[in-house]
């Protein structure tokens, strides 16, 4: 009779985070793994906190902008476009019409820039080098563009309650219009580059797969969510300023996996582009700001509006008691909410794998700890 | 990679551009989407709604704390809304009161809507909808962080965006914002 020995097996936890490259920001988690598969997940946050919820109860609502650009510093156009929304829907203005052009155009823009950068990242997440060049490249064409527009390549300022700052530069068309030709053939080229690589293919496809009702129940919004086969999209479900005059597609996957996720991004660019050139052809000359009080006292109320981010479906609610403060912002970050996904798209996955995981959400931490 | 949607129906032709004084908004009004979804939440809550009311296509509607998990759980069954996701949670200090408002969105039906429920602050505490949706436990949390709200049932109500043995509540008004000292 042989005896044998029994060994006992423990899960192991491996730390990840706060300062490794691959989580872009300081986002930490910790996983349990068990020989080489992750058994569980816990995602820590709150490294970047800095109160923006509680320090907007505290400025004006033209200051209160400058924060939300601080929320999302990827798509700083975007936040500010929510902001103003939701303080414009409490004071019933509605923007002149050339204002929500230059607004579309510049969100669309940025949205466009921050796709750029995701591929890029996505890219040397997965260890592929040279995306992030072109990504970068494409990216700089739009941020020269945002400087000579707005004075700022990041933090802009630009749209504010009622339109924005101030009408755009003389030669705006022609250079957007160039702009739009050359970050086309520049997605064209990552597209070309990187989509069907073998070797990307291998490290997303069946990657990090998420189910229709587990995306809902965890949050899961953007192209997140329309990977996993819902066309939802708040620029097409919940029109608002000029996108109802634009004609585009929700692009839609349906494995919901991490190349589902990257492809859906590269498809939003060229839907970008194409509403940039309409909004071009259908802007018209006119005032770009609403004639309104120089500061913005809303009436009593509280309104929650909700919009498309390049993350997904960021929504503000908005508290007024009357005054020329706010009485509560809160934000209704999208990559917070796609962190919740996490969880449920790790389980069961290789580590090697937790990096094109979490690459593929796309998170900005300033947006999810704010 | 899949194939695209069938083209999208041809945009709407753009009206005349308007010129002039802005267009006045009435304020506090829901509009015909927001009319069907206070209809259907009428329906849905009708033996526990106290109050309602929205704006655009916002409706809301307040409901006992004792009713929460009951009220939830209607909107999720009631076939004309049939709630999908937890949008959002969030907690607004009135001083006399903290309300919370869980943001119910449908996804499949296009509704939206708003559920409110009113605590009283020195005792702070609702039901957990974690059993629900898997997004609730963040907020939660976060809720738990910035204004001090139990809720019962979250298995794990741990500092969320602030640190291990933070002292108060950032998010209540009584919290001051220039005068804390951290060192």
């Amino acid at each position: 009779m042989t005896t044998e020995q029994t060994y006992e097996t423990v899960d192991m936890m491996l730390n990840m985070g706060p300062q490794h490259p691959a989580t872009h920001g300081v986002f930490r988690m910790v996983l349990t793994v068990d020989g080489e598969h992750v058994v569980d997940v816990t995602p820590h946050i709150g490294y970047l906190h800095r109160g923006s919820e509680k320090l907007a109860e505290n400025e004006t609502y033209g200051q209160v902008i400058t924060l939300f650009d601080r929320l999302d510093y990827v798509a700083n156009l975007n936040n500010e476009l929510i902001f103003c929304r939701a303080a414009e829907r409490l004071m019933g203005i509605d923007p002149p019409e050339r204002g929500q052009y230059i607004r579309v155009i510049l969100a669309e823009l940025n949205r466009l820039a921050s796709h750029l950068l995701f591929i890029g990242t996505y890219a040397i997440d997965l260890g592929a080098m040279t995306p992030i060049m072109y990504g970068f490249r494409e990216r700089e064409r739009i941020q020269n563009l945002f400087e000579s527009v707005t004075g700022a390549r990041m933090m802009h300022n630009f749209i504010r309650i009622g339109g924005v700052k101030e009408d755009v530069p003389p030669d705006f068309v022609p250079r957007v219009r160039a702009l739009a030709d050359d970050v086309q053939r520049g997605v064209e080229e990552i597209d070309r580059l990187l989509t069907f690589n073998e070797v990307f293919l291998a490290r997303t496809r069946g990657v990090g797969v998420i189910d229709v009702p587990t995306a809902l129940s965890c949050g899961l919004t953007g192209p997140g969510l329309r990977a996993s086969g819902v066309a939802y999209d708040v620029r097409k479900d919940y029109p608002h300023e000029v996108y109802p005059y634009l004609s585009y597609k929700v692009p839609v996957g349906e494995n919901g996996d991490c190349w589902d996720r990257y492809y859906m991004r590269v498809l939003e660019c060229y839907e970008s582009l194409s509403m940039v050139r309409q909004c071009l052809d259908q802007m018209e000359e006119g005032p770009v700001m609403a004639q309104m009080r120089r500061i913005a006292r809303p009436p009593k109320g509280e309104v929650y509006v909700h919009g498309e981010n390049p993350r997904g479906d960021i929504g503000v609610f908005l508290v007024s008691d009357g005054t020329d403060k706010p009485y509560r912002v809160k934000v209704r970050p999208p990559s917070f909410c796609n962190l919740v996904a996490l969880r449920p798209m790790m389980r069961d996955a290789y580590i090697a794998d937790a990096v094109a995981i979490l690459g593929s959400l796309d998170i900005v931490l300033g947006e999810v700890d704010r | 990679m899949t194939e695209q949607q069938p083209p999208e129906e041809q945009a709407a032709p753009r009206p005349a551009a308007h010129r002039g004084p802005p267009v006045e908004v009435a304020a506090e009004v829901l509009d015909a989407q927001g009319e069907r979804t206070a209809g259907a939440l009428r329906l849905a809550l009708r033996d526990m709604a106290i109050e309602s009311g929205g704006r655009d296509d916002v409706p809301w509607v307040r409901v006992a704390r004792e009713n929460l998990t009951r009220a939830v759980d209607s909107c999720v069954r009631s076939p004309n809304l049939r709630v999908d996701m937890l949008h959002c949670l969030f907690a607004v200090d009135y001083e006399e009161r903290i309300e919370l408002n869980y943001a119910l969105f449908s996804l499949g039906k296009g509704h939206k809507a708003l559920l409110k429920v009113d605590l009283p602050p020195d005792e702070a505490r609702a039901d957990s909808l974690t059993g629900v949706w898997e997004a609730a436990a963040w907020y939660e949390r976060e809720t738990h962080d910035l204004f001090g709200v139990e809720f019962d049932g979250n298995p794990d109500l741990s500092p969320l965006i602030l640190f291990e043995g933070f002292e108060g509540h950032p998010g209540l008004r009584s919290f001051p914002l220039h005068d804390y000292e951290e060192w």
